[in-house]
């Protein structure tokens, strides 16, 4: 896939619907990475991100008829995504795997710029973001990570500002719990 | 058809069993578990409910229900006419919601909605759009659940909607009650689970985020 | 919360949210809100890369479902997805100050063997009902109680067809037994006098000016319905 697509995400959305499959692609290319911070935070290994990533694009394209604004897609997506995340959390939950985090996290060894205190925190962090619920993580890492403000994240997840903050605060307390040790 | 199907179809031909309403079952059924009294009453309200083409099992079964917690007699009578008119009024709903001969499941799932505080109205608009593949007894089962967990009525029947005109499964619906838990269990109310959970729908009604995605967005401002 | 638990003045909070420098903060503040910006500090943020393999999985995936729609049909029914399960497991909760309706957590079992359910919680694995019931667990938090009981429309509201036994001597009762596929409403009695329904289950109004709780049985397992 050599050439670089200029056409807009509505564009290749319809030319998909219109019968053209394989345009898919495109969107596939554009998005593969986009939201794979996101997810890995969430799940808390690259690979149950690209498990994630790769289920939420091919739901993408079964439902893509439902699309309701297809200029729209990358958030679109982003939601079926998140929902996968937390279904995927919910799961592990069910069968009591929800802190097993220590062994993947990736944090650090990959970074070519990291010294051993910082790979340390990171991990630390990693780990402390497990304990987490999936509400707080998930506001946690869409501001702290992504960089989005707390209206945008409204705007995006349905949820209020006044209870993302909420959210968060709690997740500051029980992030500073935590990691006690490691302050 | 699928297991999950299956399960779904047995679960709305619920394993009440069908009680006829002759007198003498209604006498058998209660003696030993409510007053001569109550016995009689609640002949008489069966025998006209049944003659109503309407379920008599629930009304034996809240009788029995009174007798086991001891409430006064004139109280069990009470809760049994309230229940009897219920399901009056939930077969009146379905009705004007399009269904003429409801079954007891579809009827009992009416009244279970009534009582969990949805409106006549907001039973019949859940009739209303309960075509194949939605089952209505289903459907209002799991509206009532949800209201019955403290969802507010309107914006239960706003997610239970919007999850039918979404084309979602039967089976996705009867997973909102447990999704609804889930969220309220990680701090959420019950309304903004609602909430979330229908803004959440990748094909909801309503407005789409206007949506920066993650990675475009301004500078972290804590970045060192 | 743990003793010893120091949650962040809100000024600090509203540091890590971006609101405020650290300057502005009150100067007995500003360790703190060193500490806790060291704490957001520390989360990596590098991107991830995925395979490149990815895209080819995922168009490979993509080209099936189109080209059968009848497949794309029974997606529903074969995706990765919350279909499945029912082994659904609630955590204890333990509301200070109450009486014995304190809390009331169901542990359902799902009917078929499956994935193992964390033995803290059950102890047992699942087991079939005959015909068409299936064995569910019920639990109650009453650490004051003499006697608990089980009563509902599974068994005529019979406070004497159910007793919970205590598990140990945590305060928590328990028992199990076969529920037929179907709606019921049940509630606790505790001490052969106090009705008490699961604060976090479906509640529904009991007509006697009481608060019943709702559970559904299916040919899978049970689920809140």
């Amino acid at each position: 896939m050599g050439v670089r697509d200029e056409a807009t995400d509505g564009e290749v959305v319809r030319a998909v619907l219109a019968g053209n499959v394989e345009r898919y692609a495109v969107l596939v290319g554009r998005y593969r990475d986009r939201y794979a911070r996101y997810a890995a935070r969430m799940l808390g290994s690259r690979d149950a991100a690209e498990d994630a990533v790769q289920d939420a694009l091919v739901r993408a394209f079964d439902h893509l008829a439902d699309c309701r604004d297809p200029d729209k897609f990358a958030g679109w997506l982003f939601l079926i995504l998140r929902n996968r995340c937390f279904a995927e959390r919910r799961r592990r939950t069910r069968e009591g795997r929800s802190l097993e985090l220590a062994d993947e996290a990736f944090a650090a060894p990959d970074r070519p710029d990291g010294n051993v205190e910082q790979a340390e925190s990171a991990r630390a962090l990693e780990q402390a973001l497990g304990h987490l619920t999936s509400q707080q993580r998930d506001v946690f890492v869409l501001k702290h990570v992504e960089g989005l403000p707390y209206d945008e994240i409204a705007q995006l997840t349905g949820a209020t500002v006044a209870s993302l903050k909420m959210r968060m605060h709690r997740a500051y307390d029980r992030l500073r719990e935590l990691l006690k040790e490691h302050l | 058809m699928t297991i999950l199907r299956l399960a779904l179809v047995a679960l709305v031909a619920a394993a009440f069993p069908r009680v006829l309403a002759g007198q003498a079952d209604v006498a058998a059924q209660l003696r030993g578990r409510a007053s001569p009294e109550v016995i009689r009453a609640v002949q008489s309200i069966a025998a006209t409910t049944a003659a109503r083409g309407l379920p008599v099992d629930p009304l034996i079964q809240k009788a029995i229900e009174g007798g086991a917690k001891h409430v006064p007699a004139d109280r069990v009578v009470a809760a049994v006419r309230a229940l009897a008119a219920q399901l009056d009024a939930a077969a009146g709903a379905l009705r004007d919601g399009g269904i003429g001969a409801p079954g007891a499941d579809v009827v009992e799932g009416a009244a279970y909605a009534l009582n969990a505080g949805l409106s006549a109205r907001q039973v019949q608009d859940l009739a209303r759009v309960s075509r194949a593949p939605y089952d209505p007894g289903l459907t209002l089962r799991v509206a009532a659940t949800l209201a019955a967990l403290g969802v507010p009525p309107k914006k239960t029947l706003e997610l239970v909607q919007g999850m039918i005109k979404a084309g979602r499964t039967p089976g996705d619906l009867v997973d909102l009650p447990t999704e609804v838990q889930t969220s309220v269990a990680e701090g959420a109310t019950p309304a903004q689970a609602a909430e979330g959970l229908a803004r959440g729908l990748a094909h909801a009604p309503g407005r789409q985020p206007d949506f920066t995605p993650p990675g475009q967005a301004k500078p972290h401002p804590h970045k060192p | 919360m743990s003793p010893g638990y120091h949650p962040y003045h809100p000024l600090v909070k509203r540091l890590l949210d971006g609101e405020l420098s650290l300057a502005e903060l009150p100067p007995e503040l500003r360790a703190e809100g060193e500490q806790a910006l060291r704490l957001t500090g520390a989360v990596d943020r590098t991107p991830v890369p995925l395979s490149a393999a990815l895209d080819a999985r995922v168009m490979e995936t993509v080209r099936r479902h189109a080209a059968s729609p009848a497949r794309r049909a029974w997606r529903w029914f074969t995706a990765p997805r919350v279909v499945e399960l029912r082994v659904r497991v609630r955590p204890w909760t333990v509301w200070a100050g109450a009486l014995a309706a304190a809390a009331a957590v169901v542990v359902l079992i799902n009917r078929a063997p499956v994935s193992p359910v964390p033995a803290s919680v059950t102890g047992s694995p699942a087991r079939a009902g005959s015909g068409d019931s299936v064995y569910v667990r019920f639990v109650l938090y009453a650490p004051g109680a003499k006697r608990v009981a089980l009563a509902g429309t599974f068994n005529q509201w019979d406070e004497n067809a159910a007793p919970l036994v205590p598990a140990g001597t945590s305060g928590v009762w328990t028992t199990t037994l076969p529920v037929p596929v179907g709606q019921h409403q049940y509630a606790f009695v505790v001490d052969g006098k106090w009705w008490v329904a699961d604060p976090a289950a479906p509640a529904v109004d009991d007509g006697f000016g009481r608060r019943n709780s709702v559970v559904a049985v299916t040919a899978r397992g049970v689920r809140t319905l």
